[in-house]
């Protein structure tokens, strides 16, 4: 299904990604192998400048990554009235093999161009640039999340096939097993995931403060550990749980309507903060090992002094956000 | 933070004194940038609107419609069908329904013809004037403002169509349909059952069609599956179905006409890229200078950003407010071919544009985002004129 | 010393057809708070020392300290920030924007540090008013008097208090009632603690009585000026 503008729209996206991407391996490329800091020739000169397209390229896909991520949740919704048995974004995102892998490479993207910009940071604080040829060969290892990206992409919007009353059939092809809601995660012990979700969040708010009080490596390593169970944890009960208070609809569990116009466009609301917690969570871990060069000692250790404070924060904002309207029908009684 | 939100407010100041500096060289790039927009825009709040007419209209359409197939085309159906229907767990009712078309040699037109025993969702106030036949009324007809026209009825409230075998079947306009209702009801003439066998020669013991009413719409699809097992040689399409080949084609035919304004996408994207390029001695020594007076490397790369930043937003502001203009107000004067179809009595329809934020954010991502794209290394290139060049005066 | 050059080599396209070597051993001290100034004809490296002096980029060997900064293999971005905290220049040309008012042209250097405008302007404001130019501040630069655009390259480079001012031919385009308030304006700046190093032949310049020391530069060589 490439004709329509929402596919050709993901498909230029996902093509300028490439040439971005792409030109900032070329600049990867040439880095790791004439890298001569000592050097003053017009080639060691020439490298410098273009660490700083390379910079550039990836910021900029970066910004596409989340844009495209973005798109694509609105064109899945937009694919769900075309989709036989869809009723939104989950139903389109569930009409093949594609679509939730697509989905997770692009979030994954976004983090890992994400810790890029970070490191790259971190290299240009310091006279020597101490990171440049780790940072390269990162963005090497990261880029073919690029390709996949597309390739799923176009895998996705082929295998779509838009029910149009054929000719002869009588044949209905609702897959929705059982009714018009089609849901990504079954039905779960509300209570238990409750606990589960609350009982972690107060865990992390403690190991964040301690984190951050003490600076011990070990600290930032359990914080970030516990961080990233956390996404997965967070999703999992956002949707399958917090989700149909958003949608006042017991059996509505999708993580993306939260998103439309007629929920107030909470998704937002709620997916940044997560997003900005557990990666600024995550990150002081991963920069950890910056510290053995003692040129970066001191900056690194202020980035996550910084980090698991934005990351502690964005943790209160998400936790009021989206445990509103559970709480509001908990409290209330349910609205109006 | 707060000295990171300044100097970007710096320099972001900076760009836009810039860009009015030369606002002569960005003039151009501005001009065609609108203008790919408003077309770009311009397809897509037609689209959206004709899709919003057509569902706002087809929830009117039957929940559920069999029809009989043989040899894979349809012929009539025994309305003795509805029996079996009826018997299928969750459905309200069954009406027998007969339609077909009635070739104006005239005006080369074809008219569609529907016949119904009752008529469950259309309303009085989808008429404009006059009224739907009262049970066992024999002979009247409520046509569509084309149907009106194309006969050339005037004042005239009776005129007459051929039965099969060329005698005169005479009806009385009891009835003309509303504007609001065209995309639908242009071209149509609703009579009585009767009536409409009488009219296509068809034996009282055939429809044309069968139509469903379920008892919960939620189970529209559960219960056309019942049917169409408890009737095999049948086709049993539903609502849904019609909405989602709807969306479909007009998503489509906006598709299409998307991948040829690409093309001039594409090369306003190397008109930018041109431009973008081009530096000329002023402003390479304009970057010097700042070079020297301590400005870096990323913050004249920032200045570009902002500029074309600027530039793209502006442009897609003016590009989408003149393709709700054109929409809105001159009624989508240059597309409206494209979208509705090459029929001869084309339905007299008023479009509302629906902007919605999904539209916009796709309108961005097809036409910013690639500029920003193609501005990025001439970008690149302009940071990174030589510190010392204003130097050597 | 503010400015030492050690043994200060230069070459542009090193290993390459069109090998240059600009400075060739060069060394270079200045004391701080001494006016300095740098004669040689066109091609004879003098750009080139007044680049490195300015740390617009760093020499391919030996030592240059400016004002206590070691700059060998500092890559541009430490350069720049180095530069603006350390150097003022004025051009040969002056170098102002013209489109630009005068007030936007003396803020220039501010605008990437993230320095509010209203603070900015809190700096820029005793410089107007020092070099008499406060009636002209939202005047584009372009429709000022020659003498007033001197007073602005002057001012612009004094706006980050830096301790050294770089002048590269200050008054090759200037008539000598010009040149004399450029120098007597060099002279006052001295007398409050500033560096000066002008690159320049003018005997307006070489003769003056600030003056402590000249430079000759010729063939990528320098030299004590005896003469």
């Amino acid at each position: 299904m490439f004709l329509n503008p929402w596919s050709l729209a993901l498909c230029l996206l996902s093509a300028i990604s490439v040439f971005l991407i792409g030109v900032a391996c070329k600049t990867a490329v040439r880095v790791i192998r004439h890298w001569d800091p000592a050097a003053d020739n017009q080639g060691q000169i020439a490298l410098e400048s273009e660490i700083w397209l390379s910079s550039t390229l990836v910021q900029y896909g970066l910004g596409f990554q989340i844009v495209s991520l973005l798109l694509y949740v609105l064109a899945a919704d937009h694919f769900s009235q075309m989709l036989s048995g869809a009723m939104c974004a989950t139903g389109s995102l569930l009409a093949n093999e594609y679509g939730l892998p697509l989905l997770m490479v692009k979030i994954a993207g976004m983090f890992l161009y994400g810790l890029w910009i970070v490191l790259h940071q971190l290299d240009i604080s310091s006279e020597e640039y101490p990171l440049v040829r780790l940072k390269y060969i990162f963005l090497l290892l990261v880029s073919p999340l690029v390709l996949v990206d597309t390739a799923l992409l176009v895998l996705y919007l082929g295998g779509l096939k838009p029910d149009i009353i054929t000719s002869c059939c009588a044949v209905i092809f609702d897959e929705g097993q059982g009714g018009m809601v089609q849901n990504l995660l079954g039905g779960q012990d509300d209570q238990g995931s409750l606990f589960l979700y609350y009982g972690w969040m107060a865990f992390l708010f403690g190991a964040g403060i301690a984190a951050w009080w003490r600076q011990k490596i070990s600290l930032y390593i359990v914080y970030g550990l516990a961080m990233a169970a956390f996404f997965v944890l967070a999703l999992n009960t956002l949707i399958a749980v917090l989700s149909s208070y958003i949608y006042a609809m017991p059996f509505h569990n999708c993580p993306f309507c939260m998103l439309k116009r007629e929920y107030g466009y909470i998704g937002f609301l709620i997916y940044l903060p997560l997003f900005m917690t557990v990666f600024s969570g995550v990150t002081p871990m991963l920069i950890q090992p910056c510290q053995a060069k003692a040129v970066l000692a001191g900056t690194v250790a202020k980035l996550q002094r910084k980090l698991i404070v934005v990351s502690v924060a964005a943790l209160a904002v998400y936790a009021v956000l989206s445990s509103y309207h559970y709480i509001v029908y908990t409290v209330m009684g349910g609205e109006g | 933070m707060r000295e990171f939100s300044e100097k970007h407010l710096n320099i972001l100041d900076y760009a836009l004194s810039s860009l009015w500096r030369r606002k002569g060289k960005n003039l151009s790039v501005f001009l065609v940038f609108t203008f790919v927009i408003f077309l770009l825009a311009s397809f897509q709040f037609l689209t959206r609107s004709l899709l919003d007419a057509a569902q706002a209209t087809l929830r009117q359409t039957p929940e559920i419609t069999i029809q009989y197939m043989v040899a894979g085309r349809q012929e009539s159906i025994p309305v003795s069908y509805a029996a079996k229907i009826k018997d299928v767990f969750g459905v309200r009712k069954v009406t027998a329904r007969v339609w077909g078309y009635k070739f104006n040699e005239v005006t080369g037109s074809n008219i569609t013809v529907m016949a119904l025993a009752h008529f469950p969702r259309l309303d009085q106030e989808v008429l404009a004037e006059g009224r739907f036949g009262a049970k066992g009324e024999k002979g009247w007809a409520v046509i569509g403002q084309g149907v009106l026209d194309d006969l050339g009825l005037g004042s005239r409230r009776s005129f007459s169509f051929f039965r099969p075998d060329l005698t005169l079947k005479p009806f009385t306009v009891s009835g003309v349909f509303g504007p609001e209702s065209n995309i639908l009801t242009y071209d149509l003439v609703i009579t009585g059952i009767d009536d409409g066998r009488d009219l296509f020669g068809m034996e009282a013991t055939l429809a044309t069609d069968l139509l469903v009413e379920v008892v919960n719409p939620l189970e529209i699809a559960t219960v056309a599956r019942k049917i169409s097992k408890a009737l095999p040689g049948t086709r049993v399409v539903t609502r849904p179905q019609i909405l989602k080949t709807y969306e479909a084609v007009f998503s489509w035919r906006s598709g299409f006409a998307a991948i040829c304004l690409l093309s001039a996408l594409a090369a306003f994207i190397i008109l930018a890229w041109d431009k973008a390029s081009g530096m000329s001695p002023e402003e390479r020594r304009e970057i010097s200078i700042l070079k020297i007076l301590g400005w870096q490397t990323p913050d004249v790369l920032m200045i570009r950003f902002w500029e074309s930043f600027a530039l793209a937003l502006v442009a897609f502001g003016c590009g989408t407010i003149l393709a709700y203009v054109h929409i809105g107000y001159f009624q989508a004067l240059l597309f409206r071919s494209v979208m509705m179809g090459w029929s001869v009595l084309r339905p007299g329809l008023s479009f509302v544009p629906v902007v919605s934020f999904g539209d916009l954010f796709l309108l961005f991502s097809l036409a910013v985002l690639p500029y920003l794209a193609a501005t990025v290394i001439p970008a690149w290139r302009c940071a990174s004129v030589a510190t010392d060049s204003a130097l050597r005066g | 010393m503010l400015v030492e050059l050690e043994n200060i080599i230069k070459i542009y396209n090193q290993g390459q057809v069109n090998e240059v070597m600009a400075l060739d051993r060069v060394n270079l001290t200045v004391a701080k708070g001494a006016m300095v100034c740098l004669k040689g004809p066109s091609g004879s490296g003098k750009s080139t020392l007044l680049s490195i002096i300015g740390c617009i980029y760093p020499p391919t060997s030996g030592r240059a300290v400016i004002a206590g900064t070691q700059l060998a293999r500092l890559p541009d971005r430490f350069l720049t920030i180095h530069r603006r905290q350390t150097i003022g220049f004025i051009f040969q040309h002056f170098n102002i924007l013209p489109k630009l008012s005068v007030l936007e042209n003396i803020m220039l250097p501010l605008m990437p540090l993230g320095i509010s405008p209203g603070k900015r302007r809190a700096m820029a404001e005793p410089l107007l008013e020092r070099f008499g130019i406060d009636h002209r501040r939202n005047f584009p630069a372009g429709e000022i008097s020659g003498g007033e655009l001197q007073r602005v390259a002057i001012a612009r480079a004094l706006i980050n208090a830096p301790p050294i001012i770089i002048a590269d031919e200050p008054t090759a385009h200037l008539d000598s009632e010009l040149s004399k308030e450029f120098l007597r304006s060099m002279r006052q700046l001295k007398g409050e603690g500033k560096t000066i190093i002008i690159a320049s032949h003018d005997p307006l310049v070489t003769d003056d009585g600030g003056v402590d020391m000249i430079y000759a530069v010729r063939d990528g060589r320098v030299s004590q000026d005896v003469s």
